[in-house]
């Protein structure tokens, strides 16, 4: 096991490290996507992203990744370096998700296994193409062409360069204005922002983090940098960048010889190397007030020796706050947390504690302490499977855009809450739904332009989605701005298509009437488009989210939009759930689905000559079951006015339960009963209680069901 | 991770070899290879789940994972008995399905040479519903050990019947 992770550790990263790549790369491009062209960062962004991949699929040897990336590289190299104008932005916005989707599907493929074969010469091409377009509407204009981008990075195994013979060399100086505060940590921002694209450099004074009294050292004389790198001056002076109060920066070539030979030459030897400098820079020296020998000399004895910053990691790493984990870890963790929970219960209420007269005030701190840090343990650990929103809702955004421009309609997505956080396994349910849901939107639910206009609406189409916390639920919300639904064509629709039988219009609620769009085989599109009206769509959602504790609820208002909220438990493995007792066994009810806890009289109680009991409660019949009948357990109340019944609801269905009493209201962690016991009606899990004991959850839907059949 | 293990270090997997635990249970002797043994564990309290086979007398909770457990008595068709301190469950993984066996009680490790491995008699000798559980007997110490095959132990003709009745009930709850 441990050998087969190592192999393909690598792969992982690579994979890993690119989708986030991509993902981001998608972000920037539709977040820019209405304006007229990439501003400065994002056009950076892009740049960056794409070098990244190019040069990891390069060592990973996918050539065709590398092309496609390479290209888009140049495109955004030539932007970065020659600021063209009048470039067509939603055709630039085309090809980047063109690159974007080719590399995603070449991803997919290395995923199952196979090898990435896509032909990528048709993008290359039209990249290509695209390029030249541009560069030559630049050259008409008479600009001047900036330089290829001949950086070109070896295909395969290679190690970030530390220098080669193109490297090149300059002194760098930067000044700030008299009153300047803080000057020490501003050069920190200079050398760190410059850490991107040098190989080598060394400054003067080195130890500006750790010694305020530099800040008036560079503020007197500025701050000296060599740097060894392979970019322009321009490129040196532009990444450094404008910070509050800088007054100018020099920037001068020198020679490998004095860059190697660094501050520390220059203290013994200044003369020589002021002689030796170039002419180029003699003249500005004059100007910049170049210290005197001897300031070196006492900067030198404040800060010992100079600093190198060797350039040997990747470039661009990303944010390094995150680490992947296999989730079969958390897991594994989490059990074992599971366990000391337990065994935390059996130390502290061992029998062997109860000695009368025992002294246990020491004891009982020490193990207040215990559970206090076994708590906070457990919701760490929930909360490491917790992850936000952010990427699902971001790829929605993606499909907004698609869809709509396919269609032909101006949409606008917004996203409120998408920080909400959510269990790994419910995200992983609820994409794929939710896409659907923001298609039929896209498509259903907002007008065309001509219609909208015709309406007297906005003809730009506003779709909101939106995710909240509510009692201990997620609720995710698409609403759309478009035309609504239209109740009396729903209602015709189901009945043609016979989903409802001959009832009347008038015997549903609206709500009832929204939901049989959720019905199997229903659609009211009346034409299939590519995106949606298979009438496959709604109840293919609906189950998905069932499958994860969820509903869904329809609500709209003809004319002015509709509105699909899901709500979905915030974890699958963590419940609240209410402990009660029935004889000898304890069972488990979630507490979502109790609607309340009645104590009843004889005389509510029906029953019918078959056997069968119904309970009446103001004036509503409610089935009834008795749990320790139904499942044949000894030693209970059987007098219904000894026990508590429990009111149940289940997707607007209600069922009463028997019960002995209620223990107390906890959260629990809900675990399978093993596959070895056969599925029992009714029951759908199993847990373990503080103490240790098990108790079976009880599932409400088996139990409606199980009533319903007999 | 035992399993694993064992499949390491071959050296223990051969002295493992011909090892069986065995436990009494009502007069008679009764074996089983050691290597499907995880761990015996003290009877503690047990779960019981509604409407399943009455051999399967319910769940335990061993340091956090919830196993079920069957009376082996009751398996056999034998009498069912009290449970006493030295009442035992035994923990068995067969194929990655772990079972817990309760027993009268444990009476220890043998040694057993393949060869020494008696055929059991035929069923109308014995007439007993625990000889079709029996792949073999052995004669230890002048005492004769039935030597229990646990994959019939755990899984019969029974399961088969079980998964038709499994993907019933699932079919019913889902629509």
């Amino acid at each position: 096991m441990g050998e087969d992770f190592n192999t393909d550790s690598m792969l992982d990263m690579f994979l890993y490290e690119s989708e986030q790549l991509l993902e981001t790369l998608e972000n920037v491009v539709l977040e820019k996507k209405d304006e007229d062209c990439f501003d400065e960062a994002s056009i950076n962004e892009i740049f960056r992203a794409m070098h990244t991949i190019k040069g990891s699929s390069g060592i990973m040897m996918y050539e065709n990744i590398t092309k496609v990336s390479h290209k888009l590289e140049d495109v955004f190299y030539y932007l970065r370096e020659s600021h063209p104008e009048n470039v067509p932005h939603l055709e630039l916005v085309d090809h980047v998700l063109e690159v974007s989707d080719f590399i995603n599907g070449e991803l997919d493929k290395i995923r199952e296994g196979e090898t990435p074969d896509g032909d990528e010469s048709k993008i290359v091409d039209e990249i290509d193409k695209f390029l030249t377009r541009i560069k030559t509407g630049i050259e008409k204009k008479g600009d001047e062409l900036p330089p290829e981008n001949t950086y070109v990075e070896p295909e395969q195994f290679y190690i970030a360069p530390t220098g080669n013979e193109s490297s090149k060399y300059y002194k760098v100086s930067i000044y700030w204005r008299g009153d300047t505060q803080m000057c020490n940590i501003r050069a920190y921002t200079a050398v760190y922002s410059l850490k991107e694209i040098v190989e080598d450099m060394q400054y003067i004074p080195e130890d500006i983090i750790t010694n305020e009294a530099s800040s008036e050292v560079i503020l007197a004389d500025g701050f000296h940098m060599l740097v060894k790198c392979q970019a322009t001056d321009e490129e040196i002076i532009s990444t450094i960048g404008e910070t509050s109060g800088m007054d100018h920066v020099e920037i001068h070539d020198c020679t490998q010889q004095e860059f190697e030979m660094g501050f520390h030459h220059q203290e013994e030897d200044n003369i020589i190397i002021n002689l030796d400098d170039k002419e180029k820079g003699s003249e500005e020296k004059k100007e910049k007030k170049e210290p005197t020998p001897g300031d070196y000399v006492i900067k030198n004895k404040e800060s010992g020796k100079s600093k190198k910053l060797a350039k040997n990691q990747p470039k661009q790493q990303p944010k390094q706050t995150y680490i992947s984990v296999n989730v079969e870890k958390l897991d594994a963790l989490m059990d074992m947390i599971g366990e000391l929970v337990i065994s935390e219960a059996v130390v502290l209420q061992n029998p062997d504690l109860k000695v009368p007269g025992l002294d246990l005030t020491n004891f009982q701190k020490a193990a207040g302490q215990l559970s206090k840090i076994t708590t906070e343990l457990q919701d760490v650990i929930m909360s490491m499977r917790m992850m936000s929103l952010t990427n699902t809702f971001q790829k929605m955004n993606r499909i907004v855009f698609d869809v709509s421009r396919k269609l032909g309609k101006d949409i606008e997505l917004e996203v409120i809450g998408e920080n909400t956080e959510v269990d790994k396994n419910i995200i992983e349910h609820i994409s794929d739904p939710l896409m659907h849901l923001i298609r039929n939107s896209v498509d259903h639910g907002i007008e065309s332009k001509e219609d909208r206009i015709a309406a007297g609406k906005n003809p730009k189409g506003k779709i909101t989605l939106e995710a909240k916390n509510e009692g201990g639920k997620v609720y995710i919300i698409v609403r759309d701005d478009g035309k609504g639904l239209n109740k009396q064509a729903l209602y015709d629709k189901a009945k043609n298509n016979g989903l409802i039988g001959n009832r009347a219009m008038s015997e549903f609620t609206e709500k009832e009437i929204y939901q049989f769009i959720t019905y199997a085989g229903f659609s009211t599109k009346e034409q299939v488009t590519e995106y949606s009206g298979r009438g496959v769509g709604m109840d293919v959602v609906v189950k998905n989210i069932q499958s994860v504790g969820g509903n869904l609820e329809i609500d709209s208002m003809e004319g002015a939009g509709s509105e699909m909220t899901l709500k979905i438990p915030l974890t699958l493995a963590i419940i609240n759930g209410i402990v009660m007792q029935v004889g000898n066994s304890t069972f488990v009810i979630e507490t979502n689905a109790v609607k309340e806890f009645v104590r009843i009289s004889r005389d509510m109680l029906v029953k019918e000559p078959d056997g069968e009991e119904y309970i009446m409660l103001r004036n509503e019949c409610y089935p009834f079951i008795r749990l320790n009948q139904r499942y044949h357990l000894e030693e209970s109340k059987t007098d219904i006015e000894d026990g508590i019944v429990v009111v149940l609801e289940h997707e607007s269905k209600f069922i009463c339960v028997f019960i002995d009493e209620l223990i107390a209201e906890q959260e629990i962690v809900v675990k399978p009963i093993p596959s070895y016991i056969r599925k029992v009606q009714g029951l759908s899990g199993c847990t373990q209680l503080g103490d240790g004991s098990i108790a079976l959850i009880l599932d409400i839907a088996g139990l409606i069901a199980g009533e319903e059949r007999k | 991770m035992s399993e694993e293990l064992l499949e390491e270090f071959e050296d223990e997997q051969d002295a493992q070899k011909g090892m069986f635990m065995t436990f009494q249970m009502g007069g008679e002797c009764y074996g089983i290879a050691i290597t499907f043994v995880q761990e015996i564990v003290g009877i503690q309290p047990i779960t019981a789940v509604p409407e399943i086979e009455d051999y399967i007398k319910g769940l335990i909770n061993i340091r956090g994972k919830i196993i079920p457990v069957i009376d082996v008595r009751v398996r056999f068709k034998q009498e069912p008995f009290e449970y006493t301190d030295r009442t035992c469950i035994i923990v068995i993984n067969v194929k990655s399905t772990i079972v817990g066996l309760i027993v009268d009680k444990i009476a220890g490790v043998i040694t057993v040479d393949e060869r020494e491995i008696i055929l059991p008699p035929s069923l109308s000798q014995s007439g007993s519903v625990s000889s079709k559980y029996v792949f073999g007997l052995a004669k230890v110490d002048d005492e004769v050990k039935l030597l229990l095959d646990p994959e019939r132990l755990i899984q019969d003709e029974d399961i088969a019947a079980f998964g038709e009745v499994v993907s019933g009930t699932e079919v019913s709850a889902e629509a």
